[in-house]
């Protein structure tokens, strides 16, 4: 342990210039607790912040809104949060060139108010509120519209970070047509601050979309008895499979089960000029009970909040499986999942209610249908500390030896928010 | 015997009988891609079937310490496949199997080898298809769209060849052969491959989307006195809220050249046309479209055309498609520059060329993806002329430079390869360079993957690894640059 | 090997995936993006060398690449100057010699090829020992069909109503011998169609084999003596039924180029293949309905050298109960292309595999093809394949039994 035995850590950080304070309870990653806060203004002062890290090998963990902190696996040590509430400026938004340049401490709401004046939004659906441009990249985290507009990487065009020896670096740039280098940015979408601090990003824009309706229905009985017998009219599968394979373009499709046990509610979201029109064809679709709105279902954009958080990827045709093998999960662990999410777009996530031995139980069973029948994963975002010890947190990494060589590179001596990736990366 | 000696003799015992080419006029062959100006006869070239043939090719250059360079259709613009005269070049021609077709999950399996539209080929009657599309993609090879990152005219609103590969089976530079999956969680490993232009490992099967055809497409042409009022009327376009699948420009010069080639008859007098493509649903193609006509009239289009079929479609995109090599017709010889600039720039770096144009005496024809500022400037010279190509060399350049100054990119598409290398220290800084040398190293740490592309100089890796931990041996010693 | 022309390539590789040679092998020197280079190789002073030589030859003329190149090379014009190069420098093996003599001994001469009916009906049954003495020989007795019936065209055929046009028939070596019904059959549809049909007895090979082969002398011979004869028919067109020899004879300019008068001469003879001339026409006969599933094979001499694509295809259309089906890959050669499934047997008997898989899988009962050396090559590919009932026809006789309101079943023959 690195404790008083190292006062001039504090010294050094102090000395930087960076506004520091000494971390109090709300300041834990999941679970551990820093020792100090750095709360850094520029991609300069983060700089200044690693070099000092460096030079007295303190390990550090970047935050944003610090809404998913408890998410991953605890760093092995954690000496300094390097805190970016700060770094909430807006750099630039070019809205002739569709395009928007952001501090990694900027949430997406404040994000998504300066666009929506010029008539312009990330076509991205966060579900976590308060999350931040730095948190959005750090965890991949995406809501509905994945379905038709991928996830924060997708719509990424530049990014600064600061690596642990204090280098600034750029990948990409303000253009959304460039080749030119490695794009970083996607190496560090998903990377849990273990690469480098992610310092401001660029992003493509769209228009505001000028219409968006929602088309609704309850579908009784959403999956067969077992997951062999075949998809039969009124199931969910039957349902879902003509929305996605018809032309029109929706932009999400999602399902909220809230009780394996009970009906499913399945809502699509059509946007454009035209998304009354095409919300009616739909509708033809989905079954005359469909209710057409104008206003997202109340679950919409959120995620199940419950003791654990689970996420499922998984193809798109699996869902005739994959639910009922959720469902028999459930029974055989004892433990209840609410499952919320798009299985046409490969992601579901699922909240659990339970005690820690139950969870680790379900996440064992799912795991294991998921890796083994449809080459699908089960990585655990959020649970107690037992559940994750018991079920391990990520599952299957299938080029995990490339990534731990990636970190090696960047960070050989671990002092980027260590082990808060799989396989202690 | 050569140290490739020895390599080609373990390298013919290792693979197929005719798979392994020795003979000098066969090899000379491969000496080029797509950009005939640099070329190197390859040391040897291997034809493999199978990523395990790939991976036993790769591990025996490890062994001997041969450089190796990938290469599918050879149609790059960028001399991203040119070959190493002391090195082997691996080439996927052979590994063309579409694996399987999957449209439940709307994926596609396929070999590195197979072209971009035979994917499109194979599921269109099924309503679906393949939706990155390059200019070359009746030739251009999947892999090699996943080493270029390959756009194409309609990457405006459905975006590049990263959006749209799911999963890749890599052999790396030690030989391994690796899954990198969008499923996987931590760092996007796949995202970082796709565009790294061969220099991280060889892609030996592709899990590539598949998108479902829209309902409806509808293609204007719209033509214009001059190109400032075209620029205009694209920037009306998206700041309607309209986001066209395709928005493409050509200028007067440009269409003399089609015409010329192919005939195309586009509006006489127009010293701008302006492509736009709608596709989508069919009610919000004709909402589009009715705030496109309206827009291009106002911004003083005088002449119209709407394509309702798929032969006016193809009638319309005709000269478009054929601008490049149509150019051949009206200059014998030219470069093809692929520089990037945020849209709303576009008249200010149109106007530079311009002076550029006057200023060495070099004709410029354009052609761009207007949509999002992609240019495709085609410098015209004489080669018989002394001095002439070195000047459109220098005009090329000083292109890339104007990119640079507002705010652009170097390459939008055809990669930075062996051509462009030297112009990423204008684009970048050491830091910049030093940090995505990191993901280099950590791929392929003793630089055999196509050394000499994307980075200027010859990157080290060190034997330690770390960041920078005091200079490299060989950087003291002055016989390599670091960044 | 004109150096101009080899620097209109851009090296874009366009042409690669229309190559059937580059489909087969995936290799660029087998390309004709590799090709020209070896070409530029060659101009640029490197030997002709036995290996390029060989990926000469191995190019099966079928022009699908100066279809696909967006540049304008003129490969046809390339490969012709290349073969007659590899003609002059390159010393082959004593076998090839002797193979090549006997085809170019028998083909063009419309005499010996009737002469060798009988012998190579008998040839196929000893196909095994034929294939083992040497691969070519082996490939013509496969190739070669059952002898038909001869038929014997009148000198002038009249039109059966009012007279629309004169035209000259070129009825070809191998069609007259092999396929003397398609020639009777093109007679009897341009004559319901309003033509006089002028069908010179004494007229001789086009020319077509030699010059696709680099034999420039015997070409031109034979392209003189053709001229000669239509001009002195007197005719509105010159119609031809085997696109080979159409695509050839609208080339006699440019093979005639050193001989000024002759050259003019060649311009000034209007060479039509069948289709293209009957869709200028129109038509008047009525067509009777002819309920038959179709697919139409594109020979590469038609639709790449001649740009005739669209022409048979909305004549089969026009037949009332007709169904035409597409086969896939149809731009992509069938392996016959001249002398090429003699010469280069594998590569052919592999691209002609590959075609038949791809007509079969159409599920049509009638392949049409206008070119007799598809009919043949895709027959025997056919009857490799041993499966599925295919009958073979040619454009012209399928408009035939339609105008005269045949049974279609009689349609074609079975290559069993």
């Amino acid at each position: 342990m690195h404790n008083q035995d190292m006062p001039d850590g504090w010294d050094a950080l102090k000395g930087t210039g960076v506004a520091v304070r000494t971390a109090g309870d709300g300041d834990e990653v999941a679970g551990v607790r820093p020792r100090w806060v750095a709360l850094p203004e520029s991609a300069g002062e983060i700089a200044a912040v690693m070099r000092a890290c460096a030079a007295h090998d303190l390990a550090a963990v970047p935050t944003g809104g610090g809404t998913k902190l408890h998410w991953g696996a605890p760093p092995t040590r954690c000496d300094v949060l390097v805190d970016l509430c700060c770094m909430n400026r807006v750099i630039e938004h070019a809205a002739g060139d569709l395009v928007v340049r952001a501090q990694a401490g900027v949430t997406v709401e404040a994000l998504a108010g300066v666009l929506a004046a010029e008539g312009q939004e990330l076509a991205l659906d966060v579900p976590v509120p308060g999350t931040t441009v730095g948190g959005l990249l750090a965890t991949g985290i995406a809501g509905p519209r994945r379905f038709r507009r991928g996830t924060a990487r997708d719509l990424l065009i530049g990014v600064t970070v600061v690596l642990a020896d204090g280098t600034i670096a750029k990948s990409g740039g303000k253009v959304v047509k460039n080749v030119a280098g490695y794009d970083l940015g996607k190496l560090l979408t998903g990377s849990y601050g273990t690469l480098g601090i992610i310092a401001d990003a660029t992003f493509r824009l769209h228009p505001l979309p000028a219409a968006r309706v929602w088309v609704t229905t309850t579908v009784a009985r959403p999956v067969t008895e077992t997951e062999r017998a075949p998809a039969v009219a009124g199931f969910l599968p039957a349902t879902v499979a003509p929305v996605t394979e018809s032309p029109l373009e929706p932009s999400a499709v999602e399902i909220d089960w809230p009780d394996v046990d009970g009906p499913c509610t399945l809502a699509v979201l059509v946007e454009g000029a035209a998304a009354a029109e095409r919300a009616k064809t739909l509708r033809e679709l989905t079954g005359e009970a469909a209710e057409v709105t104008e206003e997202p279902p109340p679950w919409w954009n959120r995620l199940p909040d419950d003791d654990a958080l689970l996420e499922l990827r998984a193809c798109p045709a699996a869902l005739a499986r994959v639910l009922p093998a959720l469902r028999e999960a459930a029974h055989a662990s004892g433990a209840r999942p609410a499952i919320r999410g798009s299985l046409a777009a490969g992601t579901l996530h699922i909240g659990l209610r339970g005690r820690p031995g139950q969870i680790a139980d379900f996440v064992g069973l799912a795991r294991d249908h998921a890796e083994g029948t449809y080459d699908g994963r089960v990585i655990v975002l959020a649970a107690p500390e037992e559940t994750a010890r018991r079920a391990g947190i990520w599952g299957r990494v299938g080029a995990l030896p490339l990534m731990r060589r990636v970190k090696e590179r960047f960070d050989p001596d671990h002092r980027l928010s260590p082990g808060r990736l799989a396989g202690g990366v | 015997m050569t140290e490739l000696e020895r390599l080609t003799a373990r390298l013919t015992a290792a693979l197929p009988p005719d798979a392994v080419i020795t003979d000098p006029v066969r090899l000379r062959t491969y000496e080029c891609d797509g950009l005939t100006v640099h070329r190197a006869t390859p040391g040897v070239v291997v034809l493999p079937e199978t990523a395990e043939q790939v991976a036993a090719v790769v591990r025996l250059c490890g062994d001997h310490g041969v450089p190796f360079v990938a290469r599918g259709s050879g149609t790059g613009l960028s001399g991203g496949a040119l070959p190493r005269t002391d090195g082997v070049l691996i080439v996927t021609s052979r590994m063309r199997r579409i694996i399987e077709i999957d449209i439940p999950n709307r994926r596609a399996v396929v070999e590195p080898g197979v072209t971009n539209l035979a994917i499109t080929e194979a599921v269109r009657d099924r309503g679906y298809y393949y939706a990155p599309d390059p200019s070359s993609q009746q030739v251009c090879s999947i892999g090699g769209n996943v080493a270029e990152n390959s756009g194409g005219a309609h990457c405006l609103k459905y975006g590049f060849t990263v959006n749209h590969v799911l999963a890749a089976e890599i052999v790396t530079p030690d030989g391994e052969i690796v899954e990198l999956s969008a499923h996987d969680p931590g760092y996007d490993l796949l995202g970082a491959f796709i565009g790294s232009e061969g220099t991280l490992g060889i892609a030996t099967k592709i899990t590539v989307r598949l998108s479902r055809a829209p309902e409806a497409v509808t293609t204007l042409l719209a033509a214009f006195t001059g190109i400032e009022a075209g620029g205009q009327a694209v920037s009306a376009i998206i700041a309607a809220g309209v986001v066209p699948a395709a928005i493409e420009m050509m200028d007067a010069l440009a269409i003399e050249a089609a015409e010329a080639a192919v005939h195309c008859r586009y509006p006489a007098g127009a010293g701008a046309v302006l492509i736009v493509e709608l596709d989508g649903p069919r009610a919000e193609v004709e909402h589009e479209f009715a705030a496109v006509e309206r827009i291009c009239r106002d911004s003083g289009a005088f002449e119209i055309r709407v394509a309702a079929s798929a032969e006016e479609r193809a009638a319309i995109w005709k000269g478009r498609k054929s601008a490049f090599a149509a150019v051949g017709r009206i200059s014998p010889a030219y470069i093809v520059q692929d520089g990037v600039v945020p849209r709303t720039a576009l008249p200010r770096v149109l106007a530079g060329i311009d002076r550029l144009q006057e200023e060495y005496g070099i004709r410029v024809a354009n052609v761009f993806h207007a949509g999002d500022g992609n240019l495709h400037p085609l410098v015209l010279f004489d080669d018989a002329v002394p001095g002439e190509a070195e000047r459109a060399e220098d005009v090329s350049g000083r292109i890339l430079d104007l990119c640079i100054e507002h705010g652009g990119s170097i390459t939008g598409e055809h990669g930075v390869g062996v051509d462009k290398a030297r112009y990423m220290p204008r684009m970048f800084t050491g830091d910049d360079l030093d940090t995505m040398q990191l993901v280099r190293c950590a791929f392929d740490p003793r630089g055999l993957a196509n050394p000499g592309k994307v980075f200027p100089t010859p990157r080290l890796c060190g034997e330690v690894p770390g960041v920078r931990k005091g200079a490299h041996p060989l950087v003291e010693a002055g016989i390599a640059e670091q960044f | 090997m004109d150096p101009e022309l080899i620097k209109d390539c851009v090296h874009c590789g366009f042409c690669l995936p229309t190559c059937p040679t580059y489909v087969l092998w995936g290799e660029e020197m087998d390309s004709p993006r590799g090709r020209i280079h070896l070409m530029g190789q060659h101009v640029e002073g490197t030997p002709l060398t036995g290996v390029m030589a060989g990926h000469f030859d191995a190019c099966l003329g079928c022009m699908a690449c100066v279809t696909a190149c967006p540049s304008g090379v003129r490969y046809d014009r390339l490969i012709e100057q290349t073969r007659a190069v590899v003609e002059r420098e390159h010393v082959r093996p004593p076998d090839e010699v002797a193979i090549r003599a006997l085809v170019f001994a028998l083909f063009p001469y419309r005499r010996r090829l009737r002469a060798m009916r009988l012998p190579m009906r008998l040839a196929r049954r000893l196909r095994a020992f034929l294939e083992r003495v040497h691969p070519s020989l082996g490939a013509m007795a496969e190739l070669a069909p059952d002898a038909p019936r001869p038929v014997r065209l009148p000198p002038l055929v009249r039109a059966r109503r009012r007279r629309r046009a004169r035209v000259g028939l070129l009825t070809g070596c191998v069609q007259g011998e092999f396929f003397p019904q398609v020639n009777a059959a093109t007679a009897r549809v341009l004559a319901l169609e309003g033509c006089d049909v002028v069908i010179p007895p004494r007229q001789g090979c086009c020319g077509a084999l030699s010059l696709h082969s680099g034999r420039e002398d015997e070409a031109k011979r034979f392209a003189r003596r053709t001229i000669e004869t239509f001009e002195r028919a007197g005719v509105d067109a010159v119609v031809v039924n085997a696109a080979g020899c159409g695509s050839s004879m609208k080339d006699y300019a440019e093979v005639l180029a050193g001989e000024p008068g002759w050259a003019a001469r060649a311009r000034a003879l209007p060479t039509r293949d069948l289709a293209e001339f009957l869709t200028e026409l129109g038509p008047v006969a009525e067509r009777h309905p002819l309920p038959v599933t179709v697919a139409y094979h594109d020979a590469c001499h038609l639709a790449h050298a001649q740009g005739v694509r669209a022409q048979p295809r909305a004549l089969l259309r026009a037949i009332p109960g007709l169904e035409l089906r597409e086969i896939e890959e149809s731009a992509i050669c069938c392996g016959s292309a001249g002398t090429y499934n003699i010469f280069q047997p594998e590569a052919a008997r592999e691209l002609g595999d590959r075609k038949a898989e791809r007509v079969l899988a159409t599920g049509a009962r009638l392949l049409v093809s206008a070119n007799p050396g598809c009919t043949m090559q895709i027959a025997a590919a056919v009857r490799r394949a041993g499966k599925g009932e295919l009958r073979i026809a040619h454009t012209a006789e399928v408009l035939d039994a339609s105008l005269r309101g045949l049974d279609p079943g009689m349609l074609g023959w079975s290559p069993r």
